[in-house]
Formats: structure tokens, sequence, C-alpha cells
């Protein structure tokens, strides 16, 4: 068991270590973030919050188009 | 059941979960740095400089060298057949902070010293068009008439012994370095005779070619002179080396 | 119009975002400037003029600190400013402290780029201001950090939008990391020097911690929260996925501050640490353009806005430049590849290829984004940012081009044996090599530098344009009232 300890100390083996964990850790994010539909319609939906803040719906800069 | 809702709505959350995920790379990233003083190889010869070469250091940060120059020569063979055998962590032990560079505009200087005499240095410096046609480094005439400030060096050594230079105050420390490097380079080490040591450095080596004064040109000169040259490669044996890599 | 303004200008405070855009000009028309000039100084060396103040050496970290911390810096809080208070609805905290970071900022600045050309530096690239000035930046980026906490706190829309979490990990990271790569021990207390606290290799990896995210942190998750806000603004349609940028933040904020060690393959360091920041800097290619794509992917089914808006050519440029830097990065980061590119300009072009192509050009539409909505008139001149925009690229173009000739090419020369075993070119030959690129990439810049001057006409044109509306509109109001 301490063997099995002792293995985390080197650092060596740190690239292993992180990337496994990094690994886990990213695979449950994209599991939660894409699995569920109805997780995904929601999450989706924060996305329009730039456009919640009463600016004009045309921005002006872009004149010669909607004039 | 975790969302991910909670981390956007709640500021204390996000700062901190935030702060997890850049935290574990800054702290395996900072952790080693603890453990590389073992790695750091055991070599003879690797002394902090001596009062006048740490007021070269000085003028060599201030002036900026480390943005054409680097001093860190890779285990390549091209590099060592340029420069000569690569560096050592041990090398640059007793720099703060350290000029590893990250360019090479001009060449490498890690181990430039020995390599030219002190009147082509004075020379190269105030006009490098003149010895090196092609070259394209800066004229530093004003390192020549400049007198070198040495009001304050005893407060630099007592800054550098704070981060852990091994200067010394005390008789306990001076004995200590006598122990660890020598009478004469103990001797060079003490804070207490920083400036009659500076001067007398100055005065014997004569790098600006100039007795009278003290000039900034006299400090460079005598760092660029010391770089690269502490360690006698002659004693060890290559394989040594690479058990610290 | 007027109404919209006056009802804008007391539910936010455009004030202080109008203050950082213009002093973001300001310090990339100097910055840019100084960087034409030292290019120039790499071309024909008589530009140093042997005065001390403009060496290379000492204009050098001018150049860096004036573009990165001035243009870069000013253009993060005023678009931060500026998001937080749309995307949470509610004015910013404190006036008052909020001109404070905007003055403790600017001074911080100019101070640096005054006291290195009078030969005060710590030496550590890209943190080489002095210990006071340190500390003044320490204070002003507390101060930051509490007004866009207690402006998200106070906000009216339940949700913290993703461009927010970006600004919060760049202004958490970069607090992090000043603070520990500049622990120093000054000489005294009216000694401008200072001797860092580590020494040699422990120095080395600390800076290049540093140093790497503050490529990172200051100079992409910041600008990226830019992107999340702007690019689905002006393209008048919200970003392409939601959950991309979940992932996006999570991943980029982790794995960033593992990978600084690449800029020391091969050097003193552990080998383990080097494998270990290559291992990361390839897998940094996943969150980079995982963003790329969402950023890009927000202007699906609107691809017609590139032809007609000259502001969205400009952000979706940058983020092509991103995309290609995030990929020339990782490559550079093959201890293989490194061998060859460390040390030489390949390493300089890469860093503009992100430095111009990505940070400046989304700084740039951003900007032109703002400037109408801050001013509540119309851009002085569409035609202008279109020369903008074609200046700007070609700049972009000849500049890392040159640079990929100039340093694949000495990396080659150096690498290089004749038959009998013995090196091929001396190092001063390998100089010589270098002219004609560093003068295309003095021209490249020159071309840059134009651009943005052209930029800061149109937009003083614009806020004259700007002025003389509003005093038309009161002395309308005026004889009304009469």
């Amino acid at each position: 068991m301490s063997d099995f300890f002792l293995w985390f100390t080197r650092p060596d083996n740190s690239k292993l270590f992180v990337l496994i964990l990094f690994f886990v850790v990213y695979t449950l994010i994209i599991l939660y973030v894409f699995t569920n539909k109805k997780r995904s319609k929601r999450l989706e939906s924060y996305k329009n919050i730039p456009f919640e803040d009463g600016d004009e719906t045309t921005p002006k800069s872009k004149d010669k188009e909607h004039e | 059941m975790f969302k991910h809702e909670t981390v956007e709505t709640n500021a204390g959350w996000l700062i901190i979960l935030t702060l997890l995920a850049i935290g574990v790379g800054g702290l395996v990233e900072i952790v080693p740095l603890y453990m590389i003083d073992e790695t750091v190889e055991k070599v003879e010869g690797v002394r902090p400089y001596t009062p006048l070469e740490q007021r070269g250091r000085d003028i060599y940060i201030r002036e900026g060298c480390y943005t054409c120059h680097s001093q860190m020569i890779r285990p390549f063979r091209d590099e060592m057949m340029r420069y000569g055998h690569y560096s050592l962590a041990a090398e640059s032990q007793y720099d703060h902070p350290f000029q590893w560079g990250s360019k090479r505009t001009g060449p490498d200087l890690a181990r430039l010293g020995g390599k030219y005499s002190n009147e082509w240095h004075v020379q190269h410096l105030v006009a490098p068009r003149s010895v090196v046609p092609e070259s394209i480094m800066p004229n530093y005439p004003w390192l020549l008439e400049d007198k070198l400030d040495i009001s304050d060096i005893s407060d630099r050594m007592k800054a550098l012994k704070l981060v852990g230079v091994p200067y010394s105050e005390t008789k306990a420390e001076f004995d200590a370095n006598v122990e660890k490097f020598g009478k004469d380079v103990a001797e060079m080490l003490d804070i207490n005779k920083a400036t009659e040591n500076l001067i007398a450095q100055a005065q014997s080596g004569n790098y600006d070619g100039n007795k009278s004064d003290i000039t900034e040109m006299d400090a460079l000169v005598a760092y660029l002179q010391v770089l690269g040259t502490m360690v006698d490669y002659s004693k060890y044996d290559e394989e040594y080396f690479v058990n610290f890599r | 119009m007027a109404e919209t303004n006056t009802q804008n200008a007391a539910q936010y405070n455009y004030d202080i975002v109008r203050k950082f855009t213009i002093m973001a000009i300001v310090w990339a028309v100097l910055g840019m400037g100084v960087g034409v000039w030292i290019a120039s100084e790499l071309a024909w060396p008589f530009l140093n003029f042997d005065l001390p103040g403009l060496t290379f050496g000492r204009f050098r970290p001018v150049h860096t600190t004036l573009v990165i911390f001035g243009f870069g810096g000013s253009a993060l809080f005023a678009t931060s400013y500026y998001v937080v208070q749309r995307t949470c609805q509610v004015r910013l905290y404190s006036d008052a402290m909020a001109k404070f970071t905007f003055w403790g900022w600017q001074i911080a600045v100019g101070l640096a780029a005054i006291t290195y050309m009078m030969g005060y530096t710590q030496g550590r690239e890209y943190a080489e201001m002095t210990w006071p000035i340190d500390l003044l930046i320490a204070v002003t980026w507390v101060a930051y950090f509490w007004i866009y906490v207690q402006t998200i706190r106070r906000r009216s829309q339940p949700h913290i939008y993703v461009a927010n979490w970006f600004y919060i990990a760049f202004i958490l990271a970069t607090a992090l990391l000043h603070i520990f790569n500049n622990w120093a021990a000054p000489v005294n207390l009216f000694s401008l020097t200072s001797y860092s606290f580590h020494a040699g290799v422990q120095d080395a990896m600390t800076q290049w911690w540093y140093g790497h995210n503050a490529v990172g942190f200051f100079l992409t998750a910041a600008f990226l929260g830019m992107m999340y806000y702007f690019v689905p603004k002006q393209a008048g349609r919200p970003v392409y996925s939601y959950r991309l940028s979940i992932i996006h933040f999570w991943a980029l904020g982790f794995m960033y501050m593992w990978v600084g060690t690449h800029h020391l393959h091969w050097t003193a360091i552990p080998d383990w640490t080097s494998t270990l920041a290559a291992t990361f800097s390839i897998m940094l290619l996943m969150p980079s353009w995982g963003g790329m794509i969402n950023g890009i992917m927000t202007l699906s089914g609107a691809w017609d806005k590139l032809r007609t808006d000259p502001i969205m050519l400009f952000m979706i440029t940058a983020l092509s430049f991103y995309g290609m830097s995030t990929f020339e990065g990782p490559l550079m980061s093959l201890k293989s590849v490194n061998a060859l590119s460390h040390y030489t300009d390949w390493t300089i072009g890469h860093v503009h290829s992100g430095a111009l192509g990505w940070v400046a050009l989304i700084s740039f539409g951003s900007i032109y984004h703002l400037l109408p909505r801050l001013y509540d008139t119309k851009l002085y001149s569409l035609r202008l940012v279109y020369v903008h925009f074609w200046l700007a690229t070609i700049g972009i173009v000849l500049y890392i081009s040159a640079m990929w000739v100039a340093g694949i090419g000495q990396g080659l020369l150096l690498r290089a044996f004749d038959d009998y075993g013995n090196l091929a070119y001396t190092f001063v030959e390998t100089v010589s090599f270098l002219h004609k690129p560093y003068v295309v990439r003095a021209i490249g810049g020159m071309f840059f530098v134009s651009g943005v001057i052209v930029m800061a006409y149109n937009i003083f044109m614009t806020i004259r344009q700007s002025k003389r509306e509003q005093a038309e509109i009161e002395a309308k109001l005026a004889a009304k009232m009469a």
C-alpha cells in the first residue's frame, strides 16, 4: 500500500497522474454538458443574456445597410 | 445534484472554482521549485560574485543585455562547439535574477569569460562595428565615461544576502564561507570589506585600461570575464552531469 | 437619440469606459511606434544614436510594456467595465474606485516606460517594472477585482454571462502571477533596484510560469471574454454553443498554468518538467480551437455579414489568427521543434501573430463596436475601418513571414556543419543573413502602425461629431424652452 503512495511522490509520475486526473474530470464535464437534452436546452438558453440589456436591436454602426 | 448554474449564479463559487482550476497547475509547477534544490549539480568552484562583478551584473541588467543575449548553452553539438560545455543549473545558483534570456540576436554569453582580452571588450562595447563589422549591437560609449556608483554596494550585498546569497556579515558567516569557498574567496564575500575589495579588484584588474577611475566599464568587463569560468570541467566525468537532467 | 443617451448615462458608468478606450488607442500608437523603432534598430543599428534611453536593450521593454499593459490592459479595463455593466444590467460599483483604477494603471504604465529608459529594471521579461511600480499595480489590481466582484454581486440579471467568467479568471490569475513573480528584496527604501527572491533554476521556472500565463490569461483568457461578448453583439446573434463555452472555460483555465516550462526546453531545468509542459501544450490545442470554433461559428448562417461589415471582418480575422497561433504554439513546444526555434525570431513571429493578429484585431473590432454606443453617434467613417483592416492585415502577414524566414533560416544555419564536421557558419554570418527579413519586418510594422493611426483619426472624428450633434440637440432644446 505504501508503495502505491510513494508512486505519487515521484515527480516523473506527475505527468501520468495529472493526465489521468484531467481526462476523468473533463470526460465528466463533457458528459454533464452534452448528454441530457433538457439540461442542454436550459444551458443554451443563457447565451441570450447579452441581448437582454435593452440595447437597440440594429446596431447603429452598421448604418449603411439598415438605413 | 450539482448544477453548472450554481457556479453561474454565484460569484463566490465562480471565484473559488476558478482559483482551484488555475491553482493546480501553478502548484505543481511551484512544488518542483523546492525539489529542484536536490537536482542542482554538486560542483566545485561556483561562488557568488565579487562586489565589482555584481555591480557589473547590475549594469548588464540595466542595459537590457538579456533582450539579445542568452546565458544558457543547450546540450547540442553545434552549441557546444560554438560556445563550450552546456550550462549547469549550479552555474546560475547565485543569479538573482537569472539571465538565461530567451532570444539570441547576439551570441550566447554563458561562457564568454576569458575568450577575449579586456581591451577587446572595451573596444567592442564602445564601438561594436569597429571589431565586428556585421554586428548590429548598439554602441555603449557612456560605460567608459561614467564613474561606477559604489556608494550603496554594501546595501546591495545585504539585499542579496537576504534573498539567499552567502555574503558574510558576522564572523561565523565568514568562517562558514572560508570552509565552503576557501579563504581568498571568503574575503571577497565579506560585506564589511565590500568597498575596499571592489576598489582593489578594479585597480588590479584594470579592466577598462584606465587606472585612475573606476568606471562602469570596469565592472561590466569584470562580470563578462567571469561568466562561465567558475567550473573546471576537466575535473568531472560527463556521466556525472547526466544524472541531474 | 438623446433620450437613450441620457438613460444609458444614468444607468451605466460609460465615462470610465471612454477614458480607458481613449488611453488604449494612445498607448497603441506609442507602443507600436516604439516597436517599429526597435525593429528598425535591428535592421539599421545607427538608429540607437548612442543615446542610452533609445538603445535596443532599454527600449524593447518600453515596447512590450506599452503594448501589453498600456494598450492591452486599457482595452481590457474598458471592455470589461462595459461588458460587466451590460450583462449584469447594473451600474459599475463605485465611480471613485473606478477612477482610481484608471489613474493607477495609467501612471504605472507611464512610469514604467520612463524608468526603463533611465535604466531602472528588474531584468525579468514582461515584468521589468521596479518594485514601487509593482506595488502600485498590486493596489490598482485589488481595486479592480473589488469593483468587478461588487458589480457582479449587484447584478439584476440572475446569471453571470460567460464573458465575465473569462474576465474574472484573468483578474485572479494576473494577481497570482504578479505577486509571486515580483517577490524581491529592494536594495534600500530609496533605491529602485531590487533582487529577486529566487535564483537560477527556480527563478527561471517562476519567471516563465509568469511569462507564459501572462500570455494565457492576460492576452488570451481576457480577450476571449471580449470575444464572447462583442462577437455575438456585432453579429446580432448569440454565441454558437453555450455548452462549448463551459468546457472551453474550464479546460483553458486549468491547462494554461502547466505550460510555462516549454520556454525552458533543453535548459538546466530537470527534463520531466519540460516534458510535462510539452504534453499540456499539445492538449491546450483542444480548448483553444474549441474557443475559436465557438467564435467563428457564431456567424454561421450570416456569413454575408463579412462582406458588409468591416468590424465583423476584424473579429473573424482575429479568431483565425488565434487559431493559427494556437496551432503554431503547441508545434513550437515540441522539444524537437523547439531545439531549432528557441532563441530565434520564429518565437518573435509567433508572439506577434498572436499579439497583432489576435489581441490587437479583436480589440480594434470591439472598440469600433463600442465607440458609437459610448458616444451615441455613428462611426465617422466605415471606409476608414476597411482601410485600417487592410493595413493591419498586410502588416501582420509581412511581419510573420519575415520572422519565419529569419527564425527557421537562422536556426538551420546555426546547426549546419561542413564536410569535416566543423560549424559551417559563424554566429555573425547568421546576423548578416537576418538583415533582409529585419527590413521586411520593420516595413510590416509600419503598415500596422499606420492602420492604428487611421483608427485614431477615425475615433477622434467620431468623438468630435458626437460633440457637435450633442451641441445641436442642446441648442434645439434651448430654442424650444425659449
